[in-house]
């Protein structure tokens, strides 16, 4: 069952006799001339994702259909190529780069919502549908679609998919997975196989739940159902403020405690406050120690008293101030400078670092006082803005790319600040995913058994590692059977 | 290797492993054995791996009972009951394969705590059996589905290795999600040995609401009314003339019921009132509604005993919403032919009918048969399940090849059959 070592350099050399030429050709054949990329300048622009890592792919496809999808799939095994599928790119674990010698399969073409069934609160997609354009075109009929990454206005549902996305409204309404019903995949071996459908539960295993989060390391989704919500009747967005992190970060226990669960609770610090405030002029108080942006939806009843709870916990925890969104245009703004925090810290330095540690809550104010720790051990400035509701760290540690020795700082406070939400009972990945970035952390977590099981199952669909190989499972212990040399600096940097 | 054999051989070895009073020949053959450890669990695996034994996993017994497991082992989890972790502050816990839902709820109740599943049968059913069937009761409406609060698992793998996915925390997407592939996977891929849950706060008040119809499609239109509305009940449960008759044969009704469950402040509370109109017949609250809800969360099985034992078969239908009048007409004019009795009663807001057919006659397993076939022409989507079948998907799984290869990475020599995936 497993890849053996000689498999695996079997299955390299054999990429490496076939001139990209020639497979460029065949690609073309099932795509159509205008579908494939293969010169240098075009291909720059997809050997990243909104990570740190590089990697250029000898090709590009943009495949229109499922059929598509399974030749090239085809294609790649018997040439003997690996493929990564690539939504829009936003992923921050490299999950979308391109392994060495690969072929990036793009879905820009597949972007079509297929069919809206409001009755089941249901819709179809191709997986280049934008997430944001998915809620957008179900508001009509008062349906949303949950999931709501900060990079939703670009990311697609596709990209969702693979990595088990999140987003500040997880904390009430689960991540991608608890939205997705049904799956249309193509294995590695070609066969296209249909998982789920629109019932609420399926017949047989739950492969549906099982391929969301797969990382794009099991088959390439082609078609998607996903649920949708109703529109809440009420939202109550507060805006908590307080003079130190510890009191912030000590209330989102008590919110919890009190037996709120609210739709959204974001934390920012107040360095990361100034810095977005300047940036998106959202009305964020310059002064504060911390904000927490809490939001409350459903029964207007219900929503009332939950504001009148949470807003007497925030006072008990000692907030200094505790505002509420007016109105529509009021809320949009307070989360105009939560999504676009991320941006907002480009305006500091050249580039940011954002890890997706998870703590239980409790934890959080400990760890947080650890990050300032970190920060100050390293002499780096680390930012943080995160899902604090559900205990999802998003430290952002500013750095300059261009100086290799700050990267490598930059990457041993990382680990530094994940060991530590491991060491509390938390996990290395709460919605960014492991592929690239992490995948010699996970030997923090997983015994070698556990991988070993993992292993096993990529193994039953993707033995040849034609999809996505080098992503997920940790080179470091289990090199042997998932990755080949490279000659890339930054992979061949981590033993890829 | 017969089962006979079985028992003087590998009885031995057993009891080195889990000692002698943890391990019971059966009398049928075959060995009963009740391991205390997820290390005793892998060993137990690893020697059926060895000389080949099947295994089968038992739990409380609600669906399948461990007497009628026809593995070589029958492994029960009745020992697996420790807290692994519980973190009342954080809402999570983690707790052994053997411990029953209703004990989870005595841990974690006093701190006004609750767990989100209310299967049938919750002192006798474990964590590890409701798991592995992917069972529910009403509560699935308002809290979702077993995976929907999952956070880890832990188990052993047919060939023998002891693993986990996910972990402690309720957002965590390190690894692939082990929990959805087992969860409902009828233990034919690993034993599951304990597992951690987010939990959700217990409720202080609630009320349900009453609704009567005279006939199906009444009572369905009056559920579309409540799922389009900004209510978020909850508990959304259909339940039939039919089903009202097997609970109560005392009763002459003959009305479909909707039982509308809410949760909040009086002003909540009024706004249901509001909301549901003159449509609610009845309010419930206090023990009369704990009881009304126990009495539909365990129907059939509280009364006919353990798994299907008795002459009842029940089938849980899901599918989407809109299907639900056609499942339920289709499957009424199937039993008026054949002469059956069923009872049907389900989570409506979600498309699930669960059908308990009663028959009337000697061939049950015919009217069940052409129950199925009927559903399985109704529209692709149905997900049908048997409680308790040996093969627990009636309709072959559009999946199975994918399963087949899922159950060959964990299970390479078919060890545990205490269920099959045909």
């Amino acid at each position: 069952m497993r890849i053996t070592a000689r498999d695996f350099f079997a299955v390299l050399n054999s990429m490496r006799l076939m001139p990209s030429a020639a497979f460029v050709g065949e690609l073309q054949r099932i795509t159509g001339h205008d579908a494939v990329l293969d010169r240098p300048d075009d291909l720059m622009l997809y050997e990243y994702d909104a990570g740190v890592r590089k990697c250029t792919p000898v090709s590009v496809v943009f495949p229109q259909n499922t059929q598509q999808v399974a030749q090239i799939m085809k294609l790649a095994s018997s040439a003997g190529f690996p493929l990564v599928a690539r939504g829009a790119g936003t992923g921050l674990s490299g999950g979308a780069i391109a392994p060495e010698g690969g072929v990036v399969v793009a879905f820009a073409r597949m972007n079509r919502i297929l069919e809206v069934d409001a009755a089941n609160m249901r819709a179809v997609v191709q997986p280049g549908v934008v997430n944001q354009q998915l809620s957008d075109n179900v508001a009509h009929l008062g349906l949303y679609f949950a999931p709501d990454p900060s990079s939703q206005k670009a990311c697609t549902i596709g990209g969702n998919v693979a990595e088990n996305s999140g987003g500040p409204h997880t904390l009430a309404y689960g991540v991608t997975v608890n939205h997705v019903t049904g799956l249309r995949v193509v294995l590695p071996s070609g066969e296209v196989v249909h998982f789920g459908g629109k019932a609420a539960e399926c017949d047989g295993y739950d492969l549906t739940g099982f391929m969301v989060g797969s990382e794009g390391t099991v088959g390439i989704v082609t078609e998607i159902t996903v649920r949708l919500l109703r529109r809440p009747e009420r939202i109550a967005t507060l805006l908590a403020i307080f003079e130190t992190i510890d009191e912030g970060a000590k209330t989102v226990a008590a919110i919890t405690a009190a037996g709120v669960t609210p739709a959204a609770l974001e934390m920012l610090d107040g360095w990361t406050l100034r810095a977005v405030e300047a940036a998106c002029h959202a009305g964020y108080p310059l002064d504060a120690g911390a904000v927490l942006l809490i939001e409350l939806e459903g029964l207007a009843e219900q929503v009332e008293e939950q504001a009148e709870a949470v807003r007497a916990v925030c006072f008990e925890q000692r907030a200094r101030e505790v505002r509420r969104a007016k109105d529509e245009n009021e809320r949009t703004l307070l989360w105009k400078g939560r999504k676009n925090a991320f941006a907002a810290l480009g305006r500091l330095a050249p580039s940011y670092y954002s890890q997706d540690g998870v703590v239980p809550r409790t934890k959080i104010p400990a760890v947080l006082q650890f990050i300032g720790s970190v920060a100050e051990k390293y002499g780096l400035r680390i930012g943080n803005i995160f899902h604090a509701g559900d205990g999802n760290l998003h430290p952002l540690i500013l750095f300059d790319p261009r100086d290799p020795a700050q990267l490598e700082l930059v990457q041993v406070a990382s680990r530094d600040i994940l060991e530590r939400c491991v060491a509390v009972g938390g996990s290395i990945t709460g919605e960014h995913g492991v592929g690239l970035e992490k995948k010699n952390l996970m030997p923090l977590l997983f015994t070698d058994n556990d991988l070993d099981v993992m292993l096993s199952l990529r193994n039953a669909f993707n033995a040849a590692g034609v999809l996505n190989p080098g992503k997920l499972f940790p080179t470091t212990r289990m090199c042997r059977e998932t990755s080949g040399p490279s000659t890339n600096p930054v992979l061949q940097a981590e033993g890829m | 290797m017969s089962t006979a054999e079985v028992s003087l051989d590998v009885a031995r070895e057993l009891r080195a492993i889990c000692g002698d009073d943890k391990t019971r020949e059966r009398p049928a053959g075959g060995v009963y054995v009740s391991p205390a450890t997820a290390e005793e669990v892998a060993a137990i695996v690893r020697l059926a791996n060895e000389r080949r034994l099947s295994v089968g996993a038992a739990g409380g017994s609600t669906e399948r009972g461990a007497v009628e497991l026809n593995t070589d082992i029958v492994l029960h989890t009745a020992q697996l009951t420790e807290v692994e972790h519980y973190d009342h502050a954080d809402l999570t816990v983690g707790v052994g394969a053997g411990m029953t839902v209703a004990q989870l709820n005595d841990v974690v109740g006093a701190d006004n705590l609750m767990f989100g599943a209310d299967p049938p049968l919750q002192e006798r059913c474990t964590i590890g059996g409701l798991l592995s069937t992917a069972a529910h009761g009403p509560l699935r409406h308002g809290y979702g589905a077993v995976r929907d609060y999952c956070i880890g698992v832990r188990f052993v793998t047919g060939d023998g290795r002891r693993a986990k996915g996910g972990g402690r925390v309720v957002k965590n997407v390190a690894g692939y999600d082990l929990m959805k592939l087992l969860i409902g996977s009828y233990g034919t891929l690993a034993v599951i040995t304990s597992a951690s849950f987010k939990l959700f706060p217990r409720p202080r008040q609630t009320r349900t609401f009453l609704g009567e119809f005279a006939k199906a499609n009444e009572a369905i239109a009056f559920r579309d009314r409540v799922v389009r509305s900004p209510l978020a009940p909850m508990c959304l449960e259909l339940v039939s003339a039919g089903a009202r008759k097997m609970m109560r044969p005392e009763m002459d009704e003959d009305a479909w019921v909707v039982c509308v469950r809410a949760a909040g402040s009086d002003a909540v509370l009024g706004r249901y009132r509001k909301e549901l109109g003159t449509a609610i017949s009845r309010e419930v609250d206090g023990e009369g509604e704990r009881t009304m809800w126990k009495v539909l969360g365990d129907f059939p099985r509280a009364m006919s005993g353990a798994g299907n034992i008795g002459p009842d078969v029940t089938l849980q239908v899901t599918g989407p919403p809109s299907e639900t009048l056609a499942i339920v007409e289709t499957v009424q004019t199937t039993a008026a032919e054949s002469g059956a009795e069923v009872g049907m009663i389900g989570r409506a807001g979600v498309g699930h009918v669960q059908v308990t057919i009663r028959g009337v006659s000697q061939n049950l397993a015919e009217q069940v048969r052409t129950i199925v076939e009927r559903l399985g022409q109704l529209r692709n989507g149905l997900s049908v399940k048997a409680v308790g079948a040996q093969n627990p998907w009636p309709v072959r799984p559009a999946s199975l090849e994918s399963m087949r290869a899922v159950k060959r990475a964990l299970d390479p020599n078919n060890i545990l059959r205490g269920r099959e995936i045909a």
